[in-house]
């Protein structure tokens, strides 16, 4: 635990004796900050005159403000991440430093925890930014416990998610530009296969002139992928959580999501092991 | 303290090292010697642990290195050869770094940091940023990350490149004072620096030790200077090669 801690402070630190956490924490707090200030103005007009923004009496503030403004976050971390990340391991190996980490008395697990939990301290970093936000509203409304914790745990869990995909990108390259480039298009990836799911049809696609057996093996393949497309979107798990609505497999699809990618980086750090 | 039993590596289909296998008994100093590309710094990385041996074994103080990485690495100081540093840190900080990474106990880390500076020349450097250091005072840095937590054995690869004339005779005689209560493990092309540094060289050439002898019995057989006893080995290796072919 002690190693953990002593690479995650100065992996930590090295965020703020670069540029690199100043113009991440900076952009965030500049688009979560007009994000909120936008949605604020448009919730007070529509409270005004709610029939004309078709709804019958004033919106739930929760619905139309709270929720998608946590879950706009979200996805702002999403962008955001490989600027963390991209630099976590890639950079030690491009300076060589990889070399000291391998050689000084640390396992495997005190370099991928150490790096993981610094970049999940930027991540908190950034949650306070939204926690100045949420203080604001406090003030002129009363917030629900439930939809406050779970809007924050969404935002978490989607960061930690993004972040494990990052640093595991980062273990299997040398360069920090490929490094971020390969993370935010797979975020983007992901973001976008939700999408493309929900337009596909339900119904078996195969012509009905197929034999029998052909059509349920090809409409059971067709099914699976459908769904995996639907399932995987890293927003779709997010929306409803931050209503404060949760349902323990949203929660387990972030969970094992990052739980996955921390595997695959310690899997990438001992094929040093194996690899000639 | 340092025992290597028929270490080889393979890069591919190039042999970096083939069946290398020798002994470092405590307090010595020993120099590896040879060609640009003999498999000097691939050996000292399988000692250090960085990366694995494609067969064979290593032993630092009886701890097999690939067994039992934490174990031989506790005991290892190590300065890599082209000296990597976390640029964006100050000499002090990337110090205390290192201690509290080599579990020193928090009560002594600063003393650590202060006492290997002293050690290496860097008495006023401590807020220096490290990618301000010239070549010379980024090598001290490397090798007083080496030092800190006084590791038993110290593998430095190339420890005088870049350094100025007199800063060369001081890690010279820094080294030679570290022998005795440290087991120390050098590799060089300077034929010199072995000679008044080292007890003991080993010359490796292609991947494959050519000569492991004691200074004087090197120098003694027949009156020759280390300079010729290395182009010999050499020389006699290379024969060997071109003979096969």
């Amino acid at each position: 635990m002690g190693n953990i801690m002593a690479v995650c402070r100065r992996e930590f630190s090295s965020y703020f004796l670069t540029p690199i956490g100043y113009v991440v924490v900076g952009m965030f707090a500049a688009i979560s900050g007009i994000a909120f200030t936008v949605s604020l103005f448009t919730y007070a007009r529509m409270s005004v005159e709610p029939t004309a923004y078709g709804f019958p009496s004033t919106p739930d503030f929760t619905e139309t403000l709270l929720s998608p403004y946590l879950v706009f976050c979200g996805m702002l971390i999403m962008f955001l991440t490989p600027l963390i990340t991209m630099r976590l391991v890639a950079e030690e190996k491009h300076r060589g430093t990889m070399e000291l980490l391998f050689t000084w008395p640390l396992r495997d697990r005190d370099i991928i925890f150490g790096k993981y939990f610094a970049a999940l301290g930027m991540l908190f970093v950034m949650m306070l930014v939204i926690a100045v936000h949420l203080v604001l509203i406090a003030r002129i409304t009363t917030l629900e416990p439930a939809v406050l914790v779970f809007g924050l745990l969404t935002v978490a869990l989607m960061g930690s998610a993004f972040i494990s995909l990052g640093l595991f990108i980062s273990s299997v390259t040398r360069n920090q530009i490929t490094s971020g480039t390969i993370t935010f298009g797979i975020s983007l990836l992901l973001y976008v296969a939700g999408n493309l799911g929900e337009q596909l049809p339900t119904a078996n696609p195969t012509p009905e002139g197929w034999p029998e057996m052909l059509r349920s093996v090809v409409g059971w393949i067709y099914a699976l992928v459908r769904g995996i497309t639907v399932e995987l979107a890293v927003d779709a798990h997010a929306s409803e959580m931050a209503l404060g609505i949760v349902q323990p497999r949203d929660i387990a699809y972030y969970l094992l999501f990052t739980a996955f990618f921390l595997f695959l980086t310690f899997r990438a750090f001992e094929s040093r092991n194996w690899r000639a | 303290m340092i025992e290597a039993k028929g270490l080889t590596k393979y890069f591919g289909s190039i042999v970096a090292l083939e069946d290398a296998s020798f002994h470092v008994g405590a307090g010595e100093i020993v120099g590896f010697l040879g060609p640009n590309g003999a498999g000097k710094s691939t050996a000292m990385r399988i000692l250090t642990g960085f990366f694995p041996a494609s067969r064979g074994e290593a032993f630092i103080d009886g701890h097999e290195v690939h067994e039992h990485p934490l174990e031989a690495k506790r005991r290892i100081g190590y300065l890599p050869e082209n000296v990597p540093l976390y640029d964006e840190m100050t000499v002090r900080g990337f110090l205390s770094y290192v201690a509290r990474v080599k579990k020193v106990p928090r009560a002594q880390r600063s003393d650590e940091a202060a006492r290997v500076m002293e050690r290496c020349g860097l008495g006023n450097m401590g807020e220096r940023m490290l990618r301000q250091l010239s070549k010379g005072y980024r090598q001290r840095v490397g090798i007083a990350q080496a030092l800190v937590g006084s590791p038993p054995v110290l593998i430095l690869d190339e420890p005088t490149v870049g350094l100025d004339p007199s800063q060369i005779v001081d890690i010279r005689r820094m080294i030679k004072d570290l022998g005795g209560d440290h087991t120390v493990l050098l590799s060089t092309h300077i034929l010199p620096e072995v000679s008044m540094v080292c007890d003991r060289v080993i010359i490796i050439s292609r991947g494959r030790i050519v000569v492991q002898d004691t200074m004087e019995q090197l120098t003694a057989a027949g009156g020759k200077t280390l300079e010729q006893a290395f182009m010999d080995a050499v020389a006699s290796d290379l024969a060997a090669e071109k003979e096969a072919v």
